[in-house]
């Protein structure tokens, strides 16, 4: 069975005159590191909202169509139910952090959870050490780099010890370098716990080699759906909005140019200077 | 923002800021109420010098001479005020009595300012929010203090990055007179107000994603215990207490004139 799935869904913000999904209908399997992309305000966001009942809960409006995540109907339960099996990480690092130190703010979910002290201290001491923050626990967020707020933001959803991880540009606000830290951080969870990665994210450059399902989103609607080597190829992608990784375009490049080279699709430059080499040899 | 230096909290390890702030609220309250039962500058000049071991042991002397020099102006406001009501009042006449009282209402404001900034610079945000969660103030409030404190930084870097965006594009804040000043700050509230409204509802979307409100009975990660100190501290301020009362009742406290044979 599938930990998401969406049949026909749809929904509308109440203050807005058209949906801004449509006829959503997705699976996602249990342990999937999924990457979902497209141009802005095609409804990424919103999408991610259904997952854990933020919509149509905390938003309202009309949502339409079945949607079921790990095993629940996303669209009844509360969003306080659906957060002990779905863990949300914002674009914002700065706006997810409330309390005055990082291991109280990892605390947070499991505070509210009812959980007792020491199994929080175990859960918290876990969660830190995994996103590699344990030295700071003791810090203030406010006065850490982004990145590191970041990683404090994945901390707290992992201490809640979800089944899914949603992350929505999670890295927007952060350089490359730390981006791709963050990135691998989570292809760690995913690999290590089996976790399920839901990952919003328009550098594909960064991201696309971790990926083992990608959904494209256009204006609302899905437009491809299915594995990154065999989605990132279709010439059709070039036409929406996405940042199909340089390596795979430069693939296009020399295999039309006659270049003798293997017949998977790089995702990202390391994938490519092995062809190349190989071609070479 | 040097308004709130004396009550802006620094991270240090000492005895005191390790103390319960519980037990830190019942000294404040305690100080209080025996300066208020005081009415002659000796014993509350003794009260005062009787907190400065404290703020030594806290080692934040700097802070505090700080936020003592800040209460000045007011001090010296009391002072006069004080002066000048005994002069109009008591048939125009200035003696040693008046200045005395003066002298002792002032000292009573100092003795309530040094312990409350005492309380304020020894105590973390985060032990203060702890107290007001473990005293069964409901936790509501307790978040909104904690997040109000944490926010506080985060908003002024923005008001002060909006004034700049403002003072770009050729907003003039200095100029006018008092009334057109105000007006000329709308251009920076509105956008700080926007952005400030767009947060909170960020951070609320953030808390319903992280199960806040999933249990009636909501647990701490922290615990606050009275530990060797409190008691000590407990001890301290009963004892002051005690022989506060005790003096009022049976102790004449002489005052300075007296003691120096001014009528
Ligand atoms: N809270 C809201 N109220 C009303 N309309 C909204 C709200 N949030 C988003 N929308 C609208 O819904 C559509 C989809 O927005 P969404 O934020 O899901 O896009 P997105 O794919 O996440 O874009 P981006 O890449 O910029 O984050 C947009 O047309 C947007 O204007
Ligand atoms: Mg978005």
């Amino acid at each position: 069975m599938p930990i998401i799935e969406t049949k026909n869904l749809s929904y509308t913000y109440p203050s807005a005159s058209r949906p801004s999904i449509q006829d959503i209908s997705i699976k996602v399997e249990k342990g999937e590191f999924v990457l979902i992309t497209g141009p802005s305000g095609c409804g990424k966001t919103t999408l991610c909202r259904t997952f854990n009942g933020l919509i149509p809960h905390f938003y309202q409006g009309e949502l339409k169509g079945e949607i079921t995540v790990a095993g629940k109907n996303a669209a009844k339960q509360p969003t306080m139910e659906m957060a002990k099996h779905v863990g949300m990480v914002f674009q914002n690092p700065e706006n997810q952090l409330f309390a005055l130190s990082v291991e109280k703010d990892v605390a947070f979910g499991l505070e509210n959870l009812g959980f007792d002290r020491k199994e929080m201290r175990e859960r918290v001491n876990w969660a830190l050490k995994l996103t590699g923050i344990y030295d700071l626990r003791e810090r203030s967020p406010h006065e850490m780099s982004g990145g590191q707020q970041q990683r404090v933001a994945i901390a707290a959803v992992l201490a809640m010890q979800p089944e899914i991880i949603v992350l929505d540009e999670p890295t927007s606000f952060l350089d490359p370098l730390s981006a791709e830290k963050i990135f691998e951080v989570i292809y760690d969870l995913n690999q290590k716990l089996g976790l399920t990665v839901v990952l919003v994210e328009h550098r594909l450059d960064l991201t696309a080699k971790y990926a083992n399902h990608i959904i494209i989103m256009d204006e609302g609607k899905i437009c491809f759906d299915g594995k990154p080597r065999e989605v990132l190829s279709k010439q059709e992608t070039r036409l929406i909005g996405v940042g199909i990784p340089k390596a795979t375009l430069l693939y296009e490049m020399l295999k039309k140019e006659g270049a003798k080279l293997g017949n998977t699709t790089p995702l990202c430059s390391k994938e490519l200077a092995d062809m190349v080499q190989e071609a070479l040899k | 923002m040097s308004v709130f230096d004396g009550l802006k909290f620094r991270k240090v390890y000492s005895p005191i800021h390790n103390l319960d702030p519980r037990m830190k609220f019942i000294y404040v309250i305690i100080i209080f109420a025996v300066a208020i039962i005081f009415n002659t500058i000796i014993p509350l000049l003794t009260l005062f010098l009787m907190q400065v071991p404290f703020v030594m042991l806290a080692r934040v002397q700097k802070q505090w001479l700080r936020s003592l020099r800040g209460a000045m102006f007011l001090a010296s406001f009391i002072f006069f005020i004080n002066i000048a009501t005994n002069f109009f009042t008591q048939g125009y006449t200035l003696n040693a009595k008046n200045i005395e009282d003066a002298a002792t209402m002032t000292t009573r404001f100092l003795v309530l300012v040094e312990s409350f900034s005492v309380f304020f610079l020894t105590t973390s945000p985060d032990h203060l929010g702890l107290a007001l969660e473990q005293t069964k103030v409901p936790y509501e409030f307790s978040f909104a203090f904690t997040t109000a404190v944490r926010f506080v930084p985060v908003l002024a870097e923005e008001a002060q990055t909006i004034m700049d965006a403002q003072k770009a594009r050729g907003l003039e804040l200095e100029k006018g007179n008092f009334l057109k000043r105000i007006r000329n700050y709308v251009p920076v509230l509105i956008p700080l107000i926007v952005s400030a409204i767009r947060r909170s509802l960020e951070l609320a979307e953030a808390m319903e994603a992280r199960a806040w409100g999933a249990t009636k009975k909501r647990t701490n990660l922290y615990a606050l215990k009275f530990n060797k100190g409190d008691y000590v501290l407990l001890a301290l301020t009963t004892g002051v207490l005690i022989v506060a009362v005790y003096t009022v009742l049976y102790v004449p406290v002489p005052t300075i004139r007296a003691l120096l044979g001014v009528p």
